[in-house]
């Protein structure tokens, strides 16, 4: 008998990339699969593409042995599989029922005369769905007062009712507490012994055999293997993650570290972060190694004051803080660049030139007054210090590559003349090119005497660039180590591992 | 000014590249615009050409000109104000209420209502800031409030009578005898052309002004940057409750009493000003050059069409077009501009 669901040598490119390399992946009903590969291995691009919000450019996908088109979304229901992201897509305004069953709605006439909605189906809907997954929620509690966890239960339940017969979970535990990981684990079960095929993605190795029949590793693209879980070792998989192709990039360390620029004692927010301490030292490049969910971006703005803390104390050149906020942290000589920056770090509407001015506005005016010839040679100067690609520091930033955005968002900080620099993932979404010069630069600053504080989900980039490496996990520091003493394959073991012996 | 400030005055933030020639026709479209509809109105409008007649164009729109300095760094900020043309009758009613039932002397009434002005518009930022309360709905509580609280002093009669030298800084002349000028300019006029200069300085050359601008472009960024926020838009709130105040104090001495039932719809037209200045309700862009010239294409377009003897009705639906294709012209230009950056 044909598998439930096929893919032939599916492959997508897009500029400059293949996301996809002939992937060959069979699924059959019953069965949950576990998908696993770290970032920008391509497992989102064959989520879209089960999902149909991409078409493949070549290859073949077949259901019960029936090749089917899928270039939308409607088709994909129509062949039975449905994906549940991880951004939810519940409306928070609206009742459990009347989103479950959004723009299905059943119509009645009120008085044989009125059209309306017919609520009294509307629910028996959302309850048989709710029921089929054996959990207890109302279909009238409104969802925005519902928890995380419960709100995910919401969107399964949304999907069954279309009775999917695949179902792709991207990263369904990624925001969940360990406690209700396992009510979720329970419904993955349930929707298996309903016949059903389930593709789940997590980062959590720990999980995966509690729910997974089968493991599927992919990289680069492609699609490296596929084993019964019993078979599939946090070594194993780690290594089948990283591939043996990779070479650690041995960057010239600061030779002496100066004294400690940045201290964390405590550092407590409830539930994100818990009794975090640790020191950064002038030189140092310190990295946070964290997956999504750990806590690292959290971590980063409690310490600018961005989050109110619960208790605990920053100290920024030996001078301690209680109650950070941005103002006065920017005065104490910390800088942060942040996770995203056309949503955080950048005005795109506006110029190179007031965005690289953005923190510094005191150092460029006085009494109030903008010195633009100042403003000017300060921006020129970085523009050729840190080499921004632009046209001129008139152009709005908005225009420029994202490398070259992320260079000015830098820039911006830089001009504060800092003596802490936080980092959140500065190299998200620029080119190999970029992301060469941004490690030198970090480098470079280092050697000239700032504390770095560097965050970033990719693995590699941590043990390249960092004297000092923190592991993450459910907002803890697990582990404070040396880049030299651990291997890329046990970091990232450690990393999805609950506990690392 | 409108000839030799051009150059640097064009605004510093246009969204998107394109060619130079381009780029001045986009900046400069209003500017032509004017142009054209004052050579057009000397040539069709008859009277329209003569300095009694353009001075007072000039005078009509001072009163909201100076108004529309503030809102111009409102609606860059992101934020709106419709409560303006209330906190005009209010420092109206105040000033009459204070100078003539209750006999204070007028330099301190007037200092009291400004005052009470900048106060009133403090407390509705504080509250904008402080529970992230819509500004619209804040003004919109002010717009109703001030209104009546304005009646209810003055009972909605106006009062009157001031010290005839009052009429000095809303209906008086300066500089009389010049050459072409033997009148004088309307005092209110100066006033306002002087507002737009310090506008025009504080909004491109203070650490205030660049506030402003980042803050509407991108407030969270503005906020990670250390730029005070809060600080900055309450600030904002206050120089617009200064200037609403103050041009009360003026249209009292134009009228010469204290009046709840003035400047009814002021706050529309000063935001149409605004808007047909290039301004945009997302924020982050915009200029007071614009506004300048937003503020003179509606004066010249209202007078005209006086002297052309268009019924008044037929005014509100024109000036009501002209407010939608004016945003629809900008949205085109931007559209455009941006399919000729992708290419």
């Amino acid at each position: 008998m044909a598998p439930l669901l096929q893919l032939e040598q599916v492959s997508k490119r897009y500029p400059g990339v293949i996301a996809l390399d002939h992937v060959d992946f069979s699924l059959e009903a019953g069965e949950v699969r576990a998908l696993l590969g770290k970032n920008g291995a391509g497992k989102s691009t064959l989520i879209k593409v089960l999902s149909g919000a991409i078409t493949p450019d070549s290859g073949r996908i077949l259901i019960d042995g029936t090749p089917v088109l899928m270039s939308s979304t409607s088709e994909a229901f129509h062949h039975g599989i449905y994906t549940v992201y991880q951004e939810m897509s519940l409306i928070p305004s609206l009742s459990v029922a009347e989103n479950i069953v959004l723009g299905r709605w059943k119509k009645k006439r009120l008085f044989g005369l009125l059209p309306s909605i017919d609520y009294d189906a509307m629910r028996a809907t959302a309850r048989a769905a709710l029921e089929q997954l054996d959990v207890h929620l109302d279909p009238d509690q409104i969802v925005s007062s519902l928890t995380i966890a419960q709100q995910q239960i919401v969107e399964i339940a949304k999907a069954l009712s279309f009775n999917p017969r695949i179902f792709v979970l991207d990263e369904p535990t990624s925001s969940l507490a360990s406690h209700e990981v396992e009510s979720l684990h329970r419904i993955v079960r349930r929707l298996a012994e309903q016949g059903r095929a389930v593709i789940y993605v997590s980062h959590r190795l720990q999980e995966i055999p509690l729910i997974a029949h089968t493991v599927t590793v992919l990289r680069d693209g492609k699609s490296i293997g596929t084993m019964p879980i019993e078979e599939a070792t946090p070594e194993r998989i780690a290594q089948m993650m990283i591939g043996f192709d990779w070479q650690r990039v041995h960057r010239k360390k600061s030779e002496t570290l100066g004294p400690v620029r940045l201290a964390v004692r405590n550092l407590t927010r409830k539930p994100l972060l818990h009794d975090i301490s640790f020191e950064v030292r002038g030189g140092e490049v310190v990295g946070i190694a964290g997956l999504l969910g750990s806590g690292r971006t959290e971590l980063l703005r409690a310490i600018f004051g961005l989050d109110p803390i619960d208790s605990g104390e920053i100290e920024v050149d030996g001078k301690r803080i209680g109650t950070p906020n941005p103002t006065t942290m920017k005065l104490l000589g910390l800088a942060m660049t942040p996770e995203d920056r056309k949503r955080q770090g950048l005005i795109l509407s506006a110029s190179v030139q007031n965005n690289m001015t953005l923190a510094c506005l005191d150092r460029i005016s006085q009494s109030g007054i903008l010195k633009s010839a100042v403003e000017k040679q300060m921006v020129n100067d970085m523009v050729e210090s840190i080499s921004v690609k632009t046209p001129g520091i008139n152009v709005p930033v908005g225009t420029l590559s994202g490398g070259n955005q992320q260079k000015v968002v830098i820039g911006n900080w830089l001009n504060t003349q800092p003596s802490v620099l936080m980092m959140d993932e500065p190299t998200r979404g620029i080119d190999i090119q970029a992301k060469e010069q941004i490690f030198e630069l970090v480098r470079d600053l280092a050697r000239r005497g700032l504390a770095v504080l560097f965050v970033s989900s990719e693995i590699e980039e941590v043990l390249d660039v960092c004297d000092r490496i923190l592991v993450m996990k459910e907002g803890r520091i697990t582990a404070d180590m040396s880049p030299d003493d651990v291997e890329l394959e046990q970091l990232l073991a450690l990393l999805m591992e609950e506990s690392y012996a | 000014m409108l000839k030799t400030g051009e150059g640097q005055l064009a605004p510093p933030r246009i969204a998107t590249a394109g060619s130079r020639s381009a780029q001045f026709i986009f900046r400069s479209g209003l500017l032509i615009a004017v142009i054209l509809l004052f050579i057009v109105l000397s040539l069709i409008a008859p009277n329209f050409l003569s300095e009694r007649n353009i001075l007072n164009v000039l005078r009509a729109v001072a009163f909201n000109g100076i108004i529309a300095c503030g809102m111009t760094l409102v609606i860059i900020s992101g934020d709106i104000d419709v409560s303006v043309g209330s906190a005009v009758a209010w420092a109206s009613s105040l000033l009459g209420v204070l100078a003539i039932k209750n006999g204070w002397n007028l330099e301190l009434a007037i200092v009291t209502v400004i005052a009470s002005g900048v106060l009133v518009h403090l407390v509705a930022g504080y509250i904008r800031v402080r529970w992230n309360v819509p500004a619209f709905v804040v003004t919109l509580a002010l717009f109703i409030s001030l209104r009546g609280a304005a009646r209810l002093i003055t009972n909605a009669y106006p009062v009157t009578p001031f010290p005839s030298y009052f009429s000095f800084i809303g209906g008086g002349f300066i500089f009389e005898g010049l050459p072409f000028l033997e009148r004088g300019v309307p005092v209110p006029v100066v006033i306002m052309l002087l507002t737009f200069l310090v506008f025009y300085y504080i909004s491109t050359r203070t650490v205030f002004g660049r506030s402003v601008y980042s803050i509407g472009g991108n407030e969270e960024a503005a906020r990670l940057s250390g730029i005070p926020v809060k600080r900055t838009r309450m600030t904002i709130f206050g120089i617009t409750g200064f200037l609403a105040a103050f041009s009360g104090v003026l249209i009292s001495s134009r009228i010469m009493s204290g009046a709840s039932n003035i400047a009814e719809g002021l706050e529309f037209e000063v935001i149409a000003a605004v808007i047909i200045g290039g301004t945009s309700l997302a924020g982050g862009l915009g200029s007071i050059w614009g506004t300048f010239l937003g503020v003179l294409f509606i004066g010249l377009l209202s007078n005209g069409m006086v002297l052309l003897g268009i019924p008044s009705f037929v005014q509100e639906v024109v000036r009501g077009l002209i407010i939608l294709f004016a945003v629809l012209i900008s949205i085109w230009q931007n559209n455009l501009q941006k399919r000729v950056a992708r290419e």
